[in-house]
């Protein structure tokens, strides 16, 4: 053996030996001398990390009334092992007696979240305060039971905003699978599920953090400073372009009557309301349910779930007329003042007679007086002379067809129907010009949605020169014009004056104010189902406009005589409003686009 | 059997034993580990899942059959096979820098269907062999820095490349295999000069750049050195080798400090300041000495630990097992565990001076080098001695690629040990 090697292999021998011997005394100290000083804080106060939820950000009105905040609540939770076999523990019995809990509803309830895999039972969600004070006070006589804070999503009106402020679920395996949110999400956390909690999600969610705290050794937290490791990062709040006021007074004037009505603000494009009708309380998604009230409401026949203003398809009617008379005036196959054949209350295409809502007939009108009195025949014949790709191209122009915004996944984009979905959906050439009539009053398989028909009524009122609809100030969207309309200035004006005459001469006037000219179009829709859905678009004041609203309700029979009175009304309640708004609807709108 | 019956009659069995003491120390403890919580702190801590203990049985059998085929595997062909194998493990270590898994951020495991990898971990295996290879082929010649350089450049590619998943404790291991056997192989003096005056030019550059914010004080080194290298009249290409050397790692090591992470960077400089960072990396170091301590001679909790002291204990089934063996297992346990290790250790520098051929003997320094530098740094860390970073305690963490390498490093020491005494 060579000497260096030797050398070698003791100084080899030496350092790991230096170094285990360094390892050895170390933890002879940490084992030995100082073992009481560590057992102790082992068993005394110990540092732990604990997460902490970040609150979410509120939902506010446009005037700053809080729609949705964070509620703390107590829940009385017990460890998993307090029910074994459908047998309660001691603490359990007692608790169930003491506040008075059916027992096998209790204990089935139980055994239910048992099944799901939850951590900890919770006996009692949202305990009262004195519930909570008599768990804290026989702490002793009730081991394993504990009293837990946690935040809760409340909704302050409930059903007013339920369809578009919509509300928050817990997340599930799904959301916490994802990559993307998988650092994101924790098990229990709460989630957007729909409508602005869903769409603005990102937005409203607290960022999670985690504190470390100084807990005993019965795991309660002492000491008062907690030492951050990852501060909580509370969400930010969100401001709706509804004002709470407008709402209001639109969900009054609906009372139980199934419809809805959305309002938007000219030339913006905000949404001011939006009330579908019957609604639900969100509040109760956010608690417990019982499985009785959830049946109720599910099988209501009303469905108060439905969001009709984003979801609901309907016909249009006669609110389509408009739409088919620009088609015809720029496809140049009538004049504003042409005169067709006179409305004698029917018309026979074929062998077929398709009637006028006026049994009576309108006798003699030009196009003008046809769009005013909303008369069938007139539209009929126009119809004819109109390709059905034609009508497409323009109900497309203007907004129909496809959905208004992109804020939420759920709304829908309606049907305008084309000669190619024809051919799909009866085959090539089964069908026939006939359905030109149907397409020129809006019947048929034309679907529209209450958001469509505002923002038609809006698009119709500002010659096109206004925003995409936004219900959401801030954060500010980016305010995106809407594109210009394929129409000449004189079309839009005979349009525009004459939806101002439906208001004061013809089928709308039970929607007139007094003092403020108003611009609108009725319309009364068959519907197999039933008695006839009632419909009415408006703007107003009709030479400056500033509000556009449209109102349906089903199954209540005449547009002009059910839904036209309660969109008069509800452009009352907006008068007054603006009126008390010092700083005026229009200067407001202006400083926020300039913003942009 | 037969395999078996031959190895246990050829070879050391206290080193057989040693082994199986090892192993069932480490199924103990995670046995103990993860079992549920229970108390005061259940719903805190979300525990560690027993399934991970029997996915550790599964891989300590697979890691028994790795250690046999290792003690019967003829050491001359796989002396032959070192480039071989350098060669496909520097391709996985790239591979997986491209197409590997990435957890929290790092790139580290190659995905085989139901199998994960860490090409790293086996990455160190083909370090021993290659370097061993090297230098006993390059035993008889005088001019020794030919070889030390080429096995230095060798390691440093694996070191560059696992750095870059970022793995800086894994990374580690390399350099520090490497030093063990070139220790062994016996540096001239000049290499040594070099090599360390090298570390110390890193270390005053990132002083004066990192805590004094300037670069006079390095500059003010060179110059010296460039002085003493005149002084000194060592040959003029070794000088310029030694100053070119400084003057890189000078300026490289902002380049790596750049390079590290942000937590990694932080732990680093929470060593130096622990204040810095008292409640991040720090957290993990207090509860594991908190741990320890508590576990005084005879340890408290076996099968409960984590009833109260180790709740909370970040990564305790994996690098911090030693603080659940400090606590369940007390000092006593402690030291038994790190005996068993310091006698593997000393046992494979026994068989590297009795070896007759040097490649065995190679590999012998660089096994006992590799359970030296993990077991060190591990307990260090977990007993507060040193900045926290990735290092598992070989055949007793809790995962597959390190105990497969680990079982099959061993099995080699038990190979040479028989051959040893054929010879």
């Amino acid at each position: 053996m060579d000497h260096p090697r030797i050398l070698r292999a003791r100084i080899f021998r030496g350092v790991i030996w230096l170094l285990f011997t360094i390892l050895g005394v170390n933890l002879f100290i940490l084992q030995m001398p100082r073992h009481r000083h560590f057992k102790n804080q082992a068993l005394e106060n110990r540092q732990v990390s604990l997460p902490i939820k970040g609150p979410r950000g509120r939902i506010l009105d446009r005037d700053g009334v809080i729609l949705a905040d964070n509620l703390y609540i107590a829940d009385i939770s017990l460890p998993l092992d307090a029910l074994q076999d459908s047998i309660p523990d001691p603490t359990l019995s007692r608790l169930m007696s003491w506040f008075g809990l059916p027992e096998q509803e209790t204990l089935a309830r139980l055994a239910d979240q048992q099944d799901r895999g939850r951590r900890r039972l919770t006996l009692i969600a949202n305990a009262s305060h004195t519930q909570y004070a008599i768990v804290e006070e026989y702490r002793q006589d009730l081991p394993g039971a504990r009293v837990d804070a946690r935040a809760r999503r409340r909704y302050l009106y409930g059903p007013l905003f339920a369809h578009i402020v919509g509300h928050v679920g817990e997340v599930n395996q799904a959301d916490l699978d994802t990559a993307a949110a998988g650092a994101v999400y924790r098990l229990g956390d709460m989630k957007g599920k729909l409508g602005i909690e869903r769409a603005l999600e990102s937005q409203l969610r607290g960022r999670n953090g985690e504190k470390i705290v100084e807990v005993n050794a019965s795991g309660q937290i002492v000491g008062s400073e907690p030492l951050w490791r990852q501060r909580v990062g509370p969400g930010k709040d969100v401001t709706l372009t509804l004002s709470y006021t407008l709402q209001a007074s639109l969900r009054e004037l609906f009372g139980e009557r199934p419809g809805c009505g959305v309002a938007i603000a000219l030339p913006s494009g905000e949404v001011l309301a939006a009330y579908s009708s019957p609604s639900y309380d969100p509040n109760m998604l956010t608690t417990v349910i019982s499985p009785a009230e959830w049946e109720r409401l599910i099988n209501d026949p009303a469905k108060p779930f439905f969001n009709r203003v984003l979801q609901g398809t309907y016909s249009p009617g006669s609110l389509y007329k408009p739409v088919t008379s620009l088609c015809g005036l720029s496809q140049e196959v009538i004049g504003t003042h042409s005169v067709l054949e006179a409305c004698y209350g029917g018309y026979y295409f074929g062998d077929r007679l398709f009637r006028c809502w006026k049994w009576g007939g309108h006798g003699e009108l030009d196009h003008g007086e046809a769009l005013v009195h909303s008369c069938d025949v007139f539209y009929y014949q126009l119809g004819l002379r109109l390709e059905i790709d034609q009508l497409h191209a323009t109900a497309l122009s203007l907004g129909l067809g496809k959905r208004c915004s992109d804020l939420f996944a759920t709304e829908v984009a309606g049907n305008i129907p084309t000669a190619a979905w024809y051919d799909r959906r009866y085959g090539a050439h089964k069908w026939t010009r006939g359905i030109m009539l149907n397409n020129a009053i809006g019947q048929g398989e034309i679907l529209v949605t209450p958001l469509q028909m505002v923002q038609l009524a809006g698009l119709l009122a500002t010659g096109g020169e206004m925003f995409h609809l936004t219900f959401v100030q801030n954060p500010a969207p980016v305010a995106q014009p809407m594109p210009s309309l394929p129409f000449s200035d004189t079309h839009l004006r005979w349009v525009q004056h004459n939806l101002e005459q439906v208001v004061d001469v013809g089928t709308g006037t039970a929607a007139n104010l007094a003092g403020i000219p108003v611009a609108g179009k009725t319309g009364t829709t068959q519907n197999p189902h039933g008695k006839d859905h009632a419909w009415f678009m408006c703007y107003a004041p009709a030479d400056a406009p500033e509000v556009a609203l449209a109102v349906i309700l089903e199954n209540a029979g005449h547009g002009g005589a059910e839904a036209a009175p309660v969109a008069g009304r509800w452009l009352h309640s907006y008068f007054d409003w603006a009126s008390q708004n010092d700083e005026g609807e229009p200067v407001a709108l202006a400083k926020d686009q300039g913003e942009n | 059997m037969h395999l078996i019956d031959q190895i246990v009659k050829t070879v050391d069995q206290r080193l057989l034993l040693v082994f199986f003491m090892l192993i069932v120390f480490s199924l103990a403890l995670l046995w103990s580990v993860t079992e549920p919580i229970r108390g005061p702190y259940e719903d805190l801590d979300p525990g560690v899942p027993k399934s991970i203990f029997f996915r550790q049985v599964l891989w300590a059998c697979a890691g028994v059959l790795m250690m046999l085929v290792a003690a019967r595997l003829p050491l001359r062909q796989l002396e032959n096979a070192a480039w071989l194998l350098y060669l496909s493990l520097l391709l996985l270590l790239v591979l997986v820098l491209v197409v590997g898994s990435s957890v929290s951020g790092s790139r580290r495991w190659l995905v085989l269907g139901p199998l994960r990898m860490q090409p790293s971990e086996l990455a160190k295996i083909a370090l021993i062999i290659t370097t061993a290879s090297i230098l006993s082929r390059q035993h008889t010649v005088r001019r020794q820095i030919w070889p030390a350089l080429a096995t230095l450049f060798l390691m440093t590619a694996y070191f560059l490349l696992v750095l870059r998943e970022p793995d800086l404790g894994t990374a580690l291991v390399f350099p520090a295999i490497w030093m063990g056997m070139i220790f062994w192989f016996g540096i001239s003096g000049v290499f040594l000069l070099g090599l360390l005056t090298c570390v110390l030019s890193a270390v005053i550059s990132f002083y004066s750049q990192s805590v004094l914010e300037h670069a006079w004080p390095w500059s003010v080194y060179i110059v010296v050195l460039i002085g003493l290298l005149y002084m000194g009249r060592l040959r003029v290409l070794s000088s310029a080798f030694i100053l070119l050397g400084n003057i890189a790692a000078g300026l490289g090591i902002p380049y790596f400090w750049d390079r590290l992470q942000d937590y990694q960077q932080k732990r680093i400089m929470s060593f130096f300041d622990p204040a810095s960072d008292a409640f991040g990396s720090g957290y993990q170091v207090i509860q594991s000495k908190v741990a320890i301590g508590s576990g005084g001679l005879f340890g408290t909790h076996y099968l409960q630990g984590t009833q109260k002291g180790l709740a909370f204990l970040p990564e305790r089934h994996t690098d911090f097992i030693f603080s659940v063996a400090g606590e369940e297992l007390g000092f006593a346990g402690a030291i038994v565990i790190l005996a068993l290790y310091l006698f593997v250790i000393l046992r494979g520098l026994d068989l590297a001076l009795k070896s007759r051929r040097p490649f065995p003997a190679y590999l012998a320094i660089g096994i006992a080098t590799y359970f030296a530098f993990h077991v060190v740094v591990n307990v260090a860390i977990t007993s507060g001695l040193l900045p926290v970073t990735g290092m598992p305690l070989p055949l007793i963490s809790y995962g597959g690629s390190n105990l497969l390498t680990s079982a099959f490093l061993y099995g080699l020491l038990i190979n040479i040990d028989a051959r040893s005494f054929d010879l």
